[in-house]
C-alpha cells in the first residue's frame, strides 16, 4: 500500500467507564456518528467499514448500516486475535480506499464488558464463552487454536501470558525482580500521569504512586494489579479516505504512512507460544516492513502509542519495534522513562492501564489528536507517530 | 469441576496416552522431527499422517507465573498455582502447570526447598481432574510430595 494515499479524516468516541448505560450497538452508533461529524461527512457517504471480531465484538457492520441508514456498503472486512486486528484494520481500510473499493470507510470498535465478557472476572463469561449456566459441571475446552492444551491448565487470559512473558524476558535477560518492577511500575505511574491530565481517561482522577504501586496485589506474578489493563464499556471509531478526498474535507489530515499485520507459527494470539523464542512479540521483519513502506526513520517517530493489555507490553515494544536494542528497555525505561520529557513518549492519553481499554482503537486516536496538536498531553510539533500492538499489528501515521 | 480438554481425532492420541500415564509427541514418520502441539502434517516435511512417540518427561521450566487471581471460577480453588511452559529434553515445549513446588505466602519469597525458578529440572507427573480426563503436571526432579491432597500422582 502507497505511502499517503489515505488519510484520516474524523475520530470520535463515547465516554469511558466501568459501566454504561448504552448497549454496544448504541456506543457503537454514538462514536461512528461523532467520528463522521468530525470529518465533516454524512454518515449515509461511509460506503465501508472495517472491524475487530472476536473476543467481544457483539456489533456487526450489519447492525451499524441499519441502525444509522447507510444505504450501501461496497466494502467490508474484519479482521481477527483482538488487539492484533489493529494495524488490520487500518491497513484493510486504506488498501480499500487506495484500490477505489470505497471511498470513505469507517473503523470502529465498540466494547460492554459490563454486559458480557471480561477477562479478568472469574465468571465463566470470557472470551470463547468458557463456562455454562451450571458452575459446577465441567467446562470442555473447544479445539480450537490449541486451547485445550492451555485452557485446563487455568491459562485463560492474556494477563497469565504476558506473566509469562515477562519472567522469562526477566530471565533471559539477568534482571532481578527488583529491576522489573522498577521498569514495569515506571511504566504503569508514567501513563497514570497523563491520564491524570486527559479529561477522557477513567483514572483521571485516581493518583498512583510507587507505593500504590508496590502495594497492590500480585494477579499474575509478576504483574501486579497496576499492571494489567481496565475493563470498561466504550467505543471509538475513525473515519479513512483517499487523499483528494482527505485535502478536501480538513486542512490537516492524518496520513496513514503504513500499517502491517503479521502472524507466523506460534505467535497467534492468545494462542500458546509453545515455539521459537518467547520474547519475539512477533518476527523483526514486521517491524521492518512497517518502517520502509512509510520511509521513515525510528528517530522520526515523536510519539508512540503502544499496545498494553499489561505494562510489559510497552516495554518489550520498544525493543521489539527497534526503538531500543533488544534486552535494553528495562534499563532504558527506568533511566529515561516514558514520560513528556523522555527521548520517546509513550502511551500520552493513559493507555489501557489508565485511559480506557479498547483493543488499541484509543491509541490511534491519540495518535490523531497528537499529529493534530490537539491531545491533553500535547507532545511539541508532532509530525509521526506509531501505533502498535503486540505482535506487529501496527500503522505509522503522520501529518 | 474441572476445565477439560476438548478432543479431536487429532489430539485424541495424547490425551489418550496421558490417561494411560505416558506422555506423547508427535513425530514425523518421515524426517523425524517432533513437535508440539499436534499438527496434521509434519510442519518440516510436510508428510502426511506423522506419528507419536513416548517422550522421557524430563525437561526444564522454561518460565512460569505464580497466578493469584482466578479468572475463572473453575480455579478459584487452586489459587495460587503456578502456569509453566516446560521445554521437554526432546525439544517441544508445553504449557503446563507445575505441582510440588514453594509458591510463597508471599510474592517471592519461597515456602520450601522446591522454589520454582526459569531452568528449574522437572519431571512429569500424571494428574486426573475429571472422570476419564488426565493432565501432564510437572514436578521439580528432587520434588516432594504436593501437601494440597489433590489427585493421586500415578506412578
Amino acid at each position: 500500500m502507497p505511502s499517503r494515499t489515505a488519510a484520516i479524516v474524523g475520530i470520535g468516541q463515547t465516554a469511558y467507564a466501568k459501566a454504561l448505560p448504552a448497549t454496544a450497538w448504541e456506543l457503537a452508533m454514538e462514536a461512528v456518528l461523532a467520528a463522521c461529524a468530525d470529518a465533516g461527512v454524512d454518515v449515509a457517504e461511509v460506503d465501508g467499514m472495517c472491524r475487530f471480531t472476536a473476543p467481544f465484538e457483539p456489533v456487526s457492520e450489519a447492525m451499524l448500516v441499519r441502525g444509522l441508514g447507510i444505504p450501501e456498503l461496497s466494502f467490508f472486512a474484519q479482521a481477527p486475535h483482538g488487539g492484533e486486528a489493529l494495524g488490520a484494520v487500518v491497513m484493510q481500510a486504506a488498501a480499500a480506499v487506495s484500490a477505489d473499493l470505497a471511498s470513505t470507510v469507517v473503523v470502529y470498535r465498540a466494547l460492554s464488558q459490563s454486559r458480557g465478557g471480561r477477562f479478568g472476572r472469574a465468571d465463566g463469561r470470557g472470551p470463547g464463552g468458557a463456562g455454562g449456566a451450571d458452575p459446577g459441571a465441567d467446562v470442555v475446552v473447544p479445539e480450537q487454536d490449541n486451547l485445550s492444551f492451555a485452557w485446563p491448565y487455568g491459562l485463560m487470559s492474556p494477563g497469565q501470558l504476558f506473566a509469562l512473558w515477562a519472567r522469562r524476558y526477566a530471565a533471559v535477560h539477568g534482571l532481578r525482580d527488583e529491576d522489573l518492577t522498577r521498569a514495569l511500575g515506571t511504566i504503569a505511574i508514567t501513563q497514570r500521569q497523563y491520564a491524570n491530565r486527559n479529561p477522557n481517561a477513567m483514572m483521571r482522577d485516581r493518583k498512583l504512586d510507587w507505593d500504590d504501586y508496590r502495594g497492590a496485589r500480585m494477579i499474575s506474578e509478576p504483574l501486579r494489579l497496576f499492571d494489567l489493563c481496565l475493563e470498561n464499556d466504550g467505543a471509538c471509531a475513525f473515519v479513512v479516505t483517499t487523499a483528494d478526498r482527505a485535502r478536501a474535507l480538513r486542512e490537516d489530515p492524518v496520513w496513514v504512512l503504513s500499517a502491517t499485520q503479521t502472524v507466523s507459527p506460534y505467535r497467534e494470539p492468545m494462542g500458546i507460544y509453545t515455539g521459537g523464542e518467547l520474547l519475539e512479540l512477533f518476527p523483526s521483519a514486521a517491524a521492518e516492513r512497517l518502517f520502509e513502506q512509510a520511509g521513515v526513520s525510528r528517530a522520526d517517530v515523536d510519539v508512540a502509542e503502544f499496545y498494553d493489555a499489561t505494562s510489559y507490553m510497552p516495554l518489550r515494544s520498544l525493543e521489539s519495534y527497534g526503538f531500543v536494542p533488544d534486552g535494553q528497555a528495562w534499563r532504558y525505561v527506568t533511566e529515561q522513562g516514558t514520560g513528556p520529557d523522555s527521548p520517546l513518549p509513550v502511551n500520552t492519553h493513559g493507555g489501557h492501564l489508565s485511559e480506557a481499554y479498547l483493543h488499541g482503537m484509543n491509541g490511534i486516536l491519540e495518535a490523531v489528536r497528537q499529529l493534530r496538536g490537539t491531545a491533553a498531553n500535547q507532545v511539541p510539533d508532532a509530525d509521526v507517530a506509531l501505533v502498535g500492538a503486540p505482535a506487529g499489528s501496527a500503522t505509522i501515521l503522520a501529518r | 469441576m474441572a476445565v477439560v480438554p476438548g478432543m479431536t481425532d487429532l489430539t485424541a492420541p495424547y490425551w489418550d496416552a496421558a490417561r494411560e500415564g505416558r506422555l506423547v509427541v508427535q513425530e514425523c514418520r518421515s524426517c523425524r522431527q517432533v513437535w508440539h502441539p499436534p499438527l496434521p502434517r509434519c510442519p518440516h516435511c510436510h508428510a502426511a499422517d506423522p506419528g507419536w512417540r513416548p517422550v522421557s518427561g524430563e525437561g526444564a521450566v522454561y518460565t512460569y507465573t505464580v497466578v493469584r487471581h482466578a479468572t475463572h471460577y473453575a480455579f478459584a480453588g487452586q489459587i495460587p498455582y503456578v502456569l509453566a511452559i516446560v521445554e521437554l529434553a526432546e525439544g517441544p515445549r508445553l504449557v503446563t502447570a507445575l505441582v510440588g513446588v514453594g509458591v510463597g505466602v508471599e510474592p517471592g519469597e519461597p515456602d520450601g526447598p522446591g522454589e520454582v525458578r526459569v531452568g528449574l529440572p522437572v519431571r512429569v507427573v500424571f494428574r486426573e481432574v475429571a472422570d476419564g480426563v488426565t493432565l501432564p503436571y510437572f514436578e521439580p526432579v528432587a520434588g516432594r510430595a504436593p501437601k494440597d491432597g489433590g489427585p493421586p500422582a500415578t506412578p
